[in-house]
């Protein structure tokens, strides 16, 4: 495997309620860092089931995952990895509803050892950087639904991982508004040097992406694209 | 934001459901401190018997179950006062009657050449006279009450007494009573020939302690009292009340960690997502453990501060009874104040710990798969 890759996923396997359902048969995924990916694919193709993974948030069956070169069912602090190494967007925003925008922006960072001012500052800058400036104080349920994705993604990037991870970010929002989402998707991918892997069901989202991975049936299909790998070997040493 | 202000803002979320909790835990709390301000009077009171008339000791029927219903005999109290490793005994013969508005008014009868050698604070008239049989000395709170003078005289049981003297004492008991003759006191109580209490003064060279210990080993009805651990030999009332307050502090601790475990499940079951949100962004085992405790405490902290104030309103209130009033005076010490924030912690981690192990049980995709 080489470290060029910001994710390298091997065969993996899947299966929920104790095997008798299977989610991945074997799923392989090279991801180059650096590269936006965007994984389409039917309903219970297992899509969403890989970004968990790759999230750390389920573990898998069987197979291999490295993420940033590092093995994730080797690591001892998997919170730590959450926290700093991967961030994730929901379909769904899931912000805590009773917290204002820039309060909901600052709960990753507990884990990452900031003074509070410091959190706050950041949280702001944040904020301003996916175009929610003005509106920090405000609570979840007075925001339409593209700026609680703006603000979930800005608390996925709290404490500035290098792979953001996003499940159907536009699953819920209009045409508009998604595409405000896409738009800032990938201008965060080209300021920030980020990977981002993405999920959606829809074709035009997927099309925003630099690569576009199928998945059926629990398994990743062949990519015609050889582009990741290429990439992988010119990418830079990772830090 | 603060980690301590992420934790209020959950509070604050239920409004209602965490006001209700904390008034359940206060009421618990109010317990725990008006009991044990009570139960310190109580022991004060009875601190303040054990310490009268500056002896080492005092000796009385062992196991009685009030001091005031013990009996000493004469012939007992000669074999103490005979004893070469005594140098005095006082014997006291307590008799509770009504008086005026006061039911538990205090007359202690004990002979004159005694209550001189016990050198009260007479702050008007004099002492009893040796062999006078109808004086009596009022404490200046009785006196106070009774609205009685120097010179007047005042009825105990429809036995007329002339008031010879007004004393002053911080001992409340004494204060609102009286010191009378014991033989008039002995026919007052239809108890003639015994006392209450036998209050000794171990001769110089002797230490106290043996000579105590001696006594019970010699006279098997009696026990002598050195201090307020040995308090309940003689008065099973205040083992009742110790056991009492245990008992109440205990189930305060039972009923308030049930409320404080019902409250945080329900949070803990409500905000199941939220939780698995927070383990996706990053958040240690560690931290929701410190969040769901933190919750809890801060829930018992605010109800040991309301319930705090209540228990000392309660206590105050109870001094409206006369009774009460004429007894004890409750005593607010730190000891009462820190047995309540311990309770208030143990029904705070207790009734964390089912939520604690429900919210950590669930991998973060469990949590988030939670509807």
């Amino acid at each position: 495997m080489s470290d060029g890759y910001a994710i390298e996923a091997v065969g993996l396997d899947k299966t929920f309620e104790g095997g008798l359902i299977p989610a991945l048969k074997g799923a392989d995924l090279r991801v180059a860092r650096g590269e936006f990916v965007a994984i389409v694919g039917p309903s219970g193709c297992g899509k969403s089931t890989l970004l968990h993974l790759i999230a750390a948030l389920d573990k898998p069956d069987a197979g291999s995952l490295r993420v940033l070169g590092r093995d994730v069912a080797a690591l001892k602090n998997l919170s730590n990895y959450r926290a700093r190494d991967v961030g994730i967007v929901f379909q769904l925003h899931n912000l805590i509803p009773s917290l204002s925008a820039i309060d909901n922006v600052q709960v990753p960072m507990f884990e990452a050892g900031l003074t509070a001012r410091r959190r706050r500052e950041r949280a702001k800058e944040l904020l301003g950087v996916v175009g929610m400036a003005g509106k920090e104080l405000l609570r979840p349920t007075q925001l339409s639904g593209g700026e609680r994705q703006r603000v979930a993604i800005a608390r996925a990037l709290a404490n500035e991982p290098p792979v953001l991870l996003a499940d159907e970010p536009t699953g819920n929002l209009d045409s508009e508004a998604g595409k405000l989402v896409l738009d800032l998707l990938d201008d965060m991918r080209r300021r920030r040097g980020l990977t981002i892997v993405m999920v959606t069901h829809d074709r035009d989202v997927a099309a925003r992406a630099d690569r576009i991975i199928r998945m059926l049936d629990g398994r990743v299909l062949p990519d015609p694209d050889e582009r990741a790998a290429t990439i992988a070997r010119s990418a830079p040493p990772a830090d | 934001m603060s980690f301590t202000s992420f934790i209020l803002n959950n509070l604050l979320r239920q409004k209602v459901r965490t006001l209700l909790t904390v008034l359940g835990i206060s009421m618990g709390i109010t317990t725990v401190v008006a009991l044990g301000a009570v139960i310190g009077g109580m022991k004060q009171t009875a601190a303040q018997i054990l310490r009268a008339y500056d002896a080492d000791f005092l000796v009385a029927q062992r196991g009685a179950s009030d001091l005031t219903f013990s009996t000493v005999s004469a012939e007992e109290w000669a074999a103490v006062d005979e004893r070469p490793d005594v140098k005095r005994t006082l014997g006291a013969l307590l008799y509770v009657s009504r008086v005026a508005g006061n039911p538990y008014f205090v007359t202690v009868g004990l002979h004159a050449e005694d209550l001189a050698a016990a050198e009260p604070d007479v702050t008007e008239g004099a002492l009893l006279s040796p062999g006078a049989l109808d004086e009596i000395m009022l404490g200046a709170g009785a006196a106070g009450n009774l609205g009685a003078q120097v010179g007047e005289t005042v009825s105990i049981d429809e036995t007329a007494f002339r008031v010879v003297g007004i004393y002053r004492t911080n001992n409340l008991w004494a204060n609102n009573g009286a010191y009378a003759p014991l033989e008039a006191v002995q026919l007052l109580a239809g108890k003639p020939d015994v006392v209450t209490v036998v209050y000794v003064e171990a001769a110089d060279g002797s230490d106290p302690s043996e000579v105590a210990a001696s006594i019970e080993g010699e006279l098997k009805g009696l026990a002598a009292v050195e201090n307020l651990s040995d308090y309940g030999e003689v008065d099973q009332g205040i083992r009742i009340v110790d056991a009492l307050n245990l008992a109440i502090s205990a189930l305060a601790v039972g009923i308030g960690a049930i409320g404080v475990m019902n409250t945080m499940v329900m949070s803990v079951f409500e905000r199941t997502r939220e939780i698995g949100v927070l383990r996706a962004v990053g958040w240690s085992s560690q931290r929701i453990l410190r969040m769901i405790v933190g919750e809890a405490l801060f829930l018992c902290l605010i109800a040991t501060v309301t319930g705090a104030l209540l228990g000392v309103l309660l206590s105050r209130a109870v001094l409206l009874i006369p009774l009460v009033r004429s007894l004890l005076e409750p005593q607010y010490s730190v000891d009462i104040f820190v047995r309540a924030l311990s309770v208030a912690v143990v029904v705070a981690l207790v009734g964390a710990i089912y939520p604690v192990i429900r919210a950590l049980r669930l991998t973060p995709m469990e949590a988030l798969r939670h509807e």
